[in-house]
């Protein structure tokens, strides 16, 4: 058992050699470079020596069994663990550069950089309108008709726009899942963020909602560089085009998703993956 | 057509797949022309030409089998989608032993034409474009997802195997006519059991279609036309039976 991928044995052919570092293979910068984070819970550790980059433009998913420390790491990329008392994180996250978890840095500020998307759909408890709104309205001072602008810009964004244009005035509460969720996404990016977090977006939904999820991802990556935590391996293939397997708060192995569910290096990823885990 | 897939890049995906196929499809076709006409010729500057080409059509089936792992790998294809893609991974396979005989037929031809023409050479491009017309109408059928046109190529290669036994019988006989035609006659007779199997590999084609389209395999039994391997001939007697 590795703590860093640093002294896995060397890859077959052509995958990065140390996905901590910067990429030397792909052409495209990164976004995030998380390096050797850790994460306690009170006394029990949680996530240990975590590295790797998520570039931008591209969707890094993170698979594993439960518990294994997918959400945790997350939670690290906005700080929204620091809402709760007792929970310490370790190493450095750097966004363009920048070490987001260096104290003294403008929280608020992160978090309107990263969005963040889960698991159940939260629709504040306002109209459609107000639910967008709301997060524009924290950061910005905008005239009426500019607030409706970026209100609608980002309903279409999410591909929820011809479904509620009717009934802006309506309650988000009255939507259906699949919706709810798109309201969501919507609520996060009309805050203008450079990353997406989703966190299992779309498992509380039916099969359909779920592909809709993910054409709507596909459509974003083209804007944001977005990090999914998914339970659902199949969902990790479809959709993303970096996959990081994590187990028991390490990661295990992070390649090009093709690579990893074609010939992954690892036999722990192989095992997981093919089901024979356990 | 069906409606399209939720996630467009699936779409994209298999129409990549179908498209490398049709590339695929049309170099057989063409190789195979070529071959021919190289043989009718004597041309093997030509011929030549056909065994270099051979190079693409197996560099498409590696790409072909790589696009199919992926999509196997990524997309969990369900239903139709499966057996586009089990049928594509198959049909690749058959294009590419088609074009290896056709580049086979070529390279011989090459021998050939070093030797003196001979009378039964004439039969041989009449094989071919019989087998020329099947490969052609077997591909357009795939274009078309036509599992009834892919029958009747299937139906049809009985004649090709029957016209293969007697071009085997004709061989033979100017063999034992005259031993100087054993060589050219020899050469002959692998490329016309070459083109042969091109009409065998039609049929692949026909029956992976079929049961693309409907999901069930064809189990009529393929009425068979060969009968070379049935052939006795006795060694003091000239001339066929």
């Amino acid at each position: 058992m590795s703590a860093s991928l640093a002294t896995t044995t060397p890859p077959r052919s052509d995958t990065p050699t140390l996905p901590g570092e910067s990429a030397t293979v792909s052409p495209f910068p990164v976004k995030v470079q998380i390096r050797n984070v850790g994460f306690h819970y009170g006394k029990f550790q949680a996530l240990k020596n975590v590295s790797l980059p998520l570039y931008d433009r591209h969707v890094t998913a993170f698979i594993g069994p439960s518990g294994c420390g997918k959400s945790t790491l997350l939670r690290i990329l906005n700080r929204i663990y620091e809402l709760y008392p007792n929970q310490t994180a370790s190493g450095e996250v750097l966004v363009d550069g920048i070490d987001i978890l260096a104290p003294g840095l403008d929280l608020n500020l992160v978090r309107s950089k990263i969005g963040m998307v889960f698991q159940k759909p939260t629709p504040f408890p306002m109209s459609i309108h107000d639910n967008i709104a709301f997060g524009i309205k924290l950061y910005e001072r905008l005239p009426k008709s500019e607030l409706d602008d970026r209100v609608e810009q980002a309903l279409r964004r999410a591909a929820l726009w011809d479904e509620v244009k009717d009934k802006l005035r309506q309650s988000g509460l009255g939507l259906s899942g699949g919706q709810q969720q798109r309201l969501c996404i919507a609520r996060a990016i009309a805050v203008e963020p450079e990353i997406l977090l989703l966190d299992e977006p779309a498992s509380a939904l039916d099969p359909i909602s779920t592909q809709r999820i993910e054409e709507l991802i596909a459509e974003l990556k083209s804007d944001y560089c977005i990090a999914i935590v998914t339970h659902n391996m199949q969902q990790a293939a479809r959709s993303s085009d970096y996959t990081a397997f994590m187990y028991l708060g390490e990661l295990v192995e992070f390649d090009e998703t093709e690579r990893i569910f074609t010939h992954p290096r690892e036999k722990r990823t192989e095992d997981y993956i093919t089901g024979r885990f356990g | 057509m069906a409606a399209e897939h939720i996630i467009k890049s699936y779409d994209d995906e298999l129409s990549r797949l179908n498209n490398m196929i049709v590339e695929m499809g049309g170099l057989a076709e063409s190789q195979l022309a070529a071959a021919i006409e190289a043989v009718a010729k004597r041309d093997s500057e030509l011929a030549a030409r056909v065994v270099e080409g051979d190079a693409k059509v197996d560099e498409l089936e590696r790409e072909l089998d790589n696009l199919a792992i992926r999509l196997l790998a990524l997309r969990q294809p369900m239903a139709r989608d499966l057996r586009e893609i089990f049928a594509a991974l198959k049909i690749g396979s058959d294009l590419e032993r088609i074009c290896d005989y056709a580049a086979n037929v070529a390279k011989r031809s090459i021998a050939l034409a070093q030797t003196p023409p001979i009378q039964p050479v004439h039969a041989l491009p009449r094989m071919g474009a019989l087998a020329l017309r099947l490969v052609k109408d077997v591909i357009d059928a795939f274009i078309e997802r036509d599992a009834d046109k892919a029958l009747d190529v299937w139906r049809r290669d009985e004649e090709l195997d029957e016209m293969y036994s007697s071009l085997f019988r004709e061989f033979l006989t100017y063999m034992m006519e005259d031993p100087r035609n054993i060589g050219a006659c020899t050469h002959l007779l692998f490329m016309a059991k070459n083109i042969e199997r091109i009409g065998d590999h039609a049929t692949n084609i026909a029956e992976n279609l079929y049961y693309l389209v409907h999901g069930k395999a064809l189990t009529e039994a393929r009425p068979k036309g060969d009968k070379s391997s049935l052939e006795v001939v006795a060694a003091d007697r000239s001339g066929a039976r």
